[in-house]
């Protein structure tokens, strides 16, 4: 503790490089704080999803549908207890950039699959009964400052589903009851869709409740071979399966994002590194006239690397408050959106400190041996 | 009693293929309680000797004790805490590090002690006294003059009460006044607090204060003389 008075001066001694020093810490530990959080977000609504359903899609592709008769037979499997469908509109409210996720829904199987869609049964009711009604998010509200009883008009996006605009009127705001619903999303009724489509009776994908979530693999493959060979062949997997892949839809996350992190840390290590080189050869005489008091080699050594240390955690904590502060759903206007836990928890919190530590012990480690190695009469004569 | 014994000292660097030899067997005894001025024209080797004495490089031959310590034979760690222990150095250009005050400055050297902050505070107390400087406490080297800054640095060699004070002309950078008061504030240290003086200096007005000359050329003692006080 003795020595702490010393290390700080010592790194106060040049202000401006100390502070850029800092804020480029600072910049690594925000970015792999935001970075984290995206990967968590899309972690976050895996671990949430439902392990007692499945989710049945084309094996080719999402994109292609699927015929309604299909639902039947899966129903007809033992182990199967309920099943609903949904279909993907990608209309357009406005203009493109209004992007939300919109589903025709088979409208009281949907509800009663997905309990985590919370509303009440006035709502409910409402929605049920109107073949153009629309249940919307509550974010959905708050950011088109929409309320219950008006009109909405979306142009369709799927060629498919026909050139005319479709009107609803919202009947229900629900709430999510779990990471793994968003509170963007525009349900409306299938059968509204259906009437309109090019393609009558057509699904986007199935969703199948299970008895018993450990019979899950069984009946996965029992869907699927069921379709096995025919023109509309299925590809089935666990909700929480196809909320991952999902997610790798975007490319490998993990892999593509830990990459930019890594960079970026890698990057400022080697400007810590070199601020730090530079700052222990200016002080050259200094550490000279310290080994002639006495001070040991590893003493030198241990007060450069706790120096780079102070200055890489001052950095650290700055980005992580910064990242706590600002990337957080509310804050973005994201709440409940795409990925509904979007922020930096307490754990990315702390291992961003411990990755600024890193930063600067590693960046002190080459300055702090060049440091301790001095050799004190060759360094005396350099500046006399 | 002898507190420095040099035997025999060589001390040579290598430049390339050339080996240069700065020392050539030298051999000095110095008493205890001594104030002794090394004089020669640059690169006869007083730098050098001083070094030596001080224990920041080691001979090439020889053997240089102090208090009864061949400290060629110490180990880096063990010659950093005997350096710390035993020898206050005075360099030419103060060199004080300009981020602490002049309090922190002294108190430097005792950062490596087992003193608590409160004794630490009043041997650095004690020392800025001695050198009439416990008004400047807070402040930084560059609101000193230079007389005072070389104050600063002797009350850091003498904060540890070390045995041997080592001045590498101390004078050399400063004007006449101040100089005379540097060398008053060595001789005060040398005959009232009994601390051992070796000084290297160019400046005769400085040698005479001091109680023996010695003076150095070509690495080698060419002539010894006594003053009288």
């Amino acid at each position: 503790m003795k020595f702490a008075g010393l290390i700080l001066k010592s790194a106060r001694r040049s202000k401006r490089r100390t502070a850029l020093t800092v804020l480029s810490v600072a910049i690594a530990v925000f970015l792999f704080a935001a970075l984290r959080a995206v990967l968590d977000g899309f972690d976050a609504v895996a671990e949430a999803s439902s392990a007692t359903r499945l989710v049945t899609i084309r094996s080719t592709s999402m994109i292609f549908n699927m015929p309604t008769s299909h639902g039947e037979t899966i129903k007809s499997i033992p182990g199967v207890t309920d099943i609903t469908w949904a279909n993907w509109f990608g209309g357009i409210y406005k203009d493109p950039k209004n992007f939300f996720g919109q589903f025709g829904v088979d409208a009281e199987s949907y509800l009663r699959m997905y309990p985590e869609i919370i509303v009440t049964p006035e709502v409910k009711r409402a929605f049920l009964e109107d073949r153009t009604g629309a249940l919307v998010g509550e974010g959905l509200v708050k950011k088109f400052g929409w309320k219950v009883g008006d009109r909405v008009v979306i142009q369709p996006g799927i060629p498919l589903y026909g050139t005319q605009d479709y009107t609803f009127t919202i009947r229900g705001v629900y709430k999510s009851g779990g990471s793994n619903v968003d509170n963007q999303t525009f349900l409306f009724h299938w059968k509204y869709l259906d009437e309109r489509s090019l393609q009558k009776g057509e699904v986007g994908w199935f969703v199948t409740q299970l008895a018993d979530p450990g019979r899950a693999p069984q009946i996965i493959a029992a869907i699927d071979q069921k379709f096995a060979n025919s023109p509309y062949e299925t590809k089935t997997d666990t909700e929480k399966a196809f909320s991952a892949s999902f997610a790798s839809m975007l490319g490998n996350l993990n892999l593509l994002l830990g990459s930019v992190a890594l960079a970026v840390v890698i990057t400022t290590l080697f400007v810590a590194g070199n601020t730090m080189a530079m700052s222990v050869r200016e002080r050259t005489t200094e550490i000279a006239v310290m080994r002639t008091l006495g001070y040991p080699a590893r003493t030198i050594f241990l007060l450069v690397v706790g120096e780079g240390l102070m200055v890489a955690v001052a950095g650290g904590a700055v980005g992580a408050l910064l990242a706590r502060l600002v990337i957080n759903a509310e804050y973005l206007g994201m709440a409940g959106g795409f990925i509904p836990q979007f922020g930096v928890n307490n754990w990315n919190v702390v291992v961003g400190l411990g990755l600024s530590a890193l930063i600067g012990v590693l960046a002190a480690m080459i300055p702090a041996t060049m440091a301790g190695r001095l050799k004190i009469v060759d360094a005396l004569r350099r500046v006399a | 009693m002898a507190l420095i014994e040099l035997r025999d000292v060589t001390k040579s660097y290598r430049r390339d293929q050339n080996e240069i030899a700065v020392l050539s067997g030298v051999t000095i005894s110095i008493p205890e309680g001594d104030f002794l001025a090394l004089m020669g024209p640059s690169g006869s080797g007083k730098s050098t000797l001083l070094n030596l004495l001080a224990g920041i490089d080691r001979p090439t031959r020889g053997t240089v004790r102090v208090a009864d310590t061949d400290i060629g034979a110490l180990a880096e760690r063990a010659l950093a805490a005997w350096r710390a222990r035993h020898i206050g150095f005075i360099f030419q250009l103060y060199n004080l590090i300009p981020v602490l005050t002049a309090f922190e400055n002294v108190e430097l050297p005792l950062l490596l002690t087992n003193l608590s902050k409160k004794q630490r505070r009043d041997h650095v107390m004690t020392a800025l006294g001695i050198v009439g400087l416990t008004d400047r406490e807070k402040h930084y080297p560059r609101q000193l003059s230079g007389g005072q800054e070389q104050r600063v640095a002797i009350a850091r060699a003498i904060v540890t009460d070390p045995m041997l004070l080592l001045a590498d002309e101390p004078t050399g950078d400063l004007d006449a006044k101040s100089a005379g008061e540097i060398l008053t504030l060595l001789q005060q240290l040398n005959g009232e607090y009994r601390k051992t003086i070796v000084m290297v200096t160019h400046d005769p007005h400085a040698a005479e204060r001091a109680s023996h000359v010695l003076h150095l050329e070509k690495g080698t003692l060419v002539e010894q003389a006594s003053l009288a006080r």
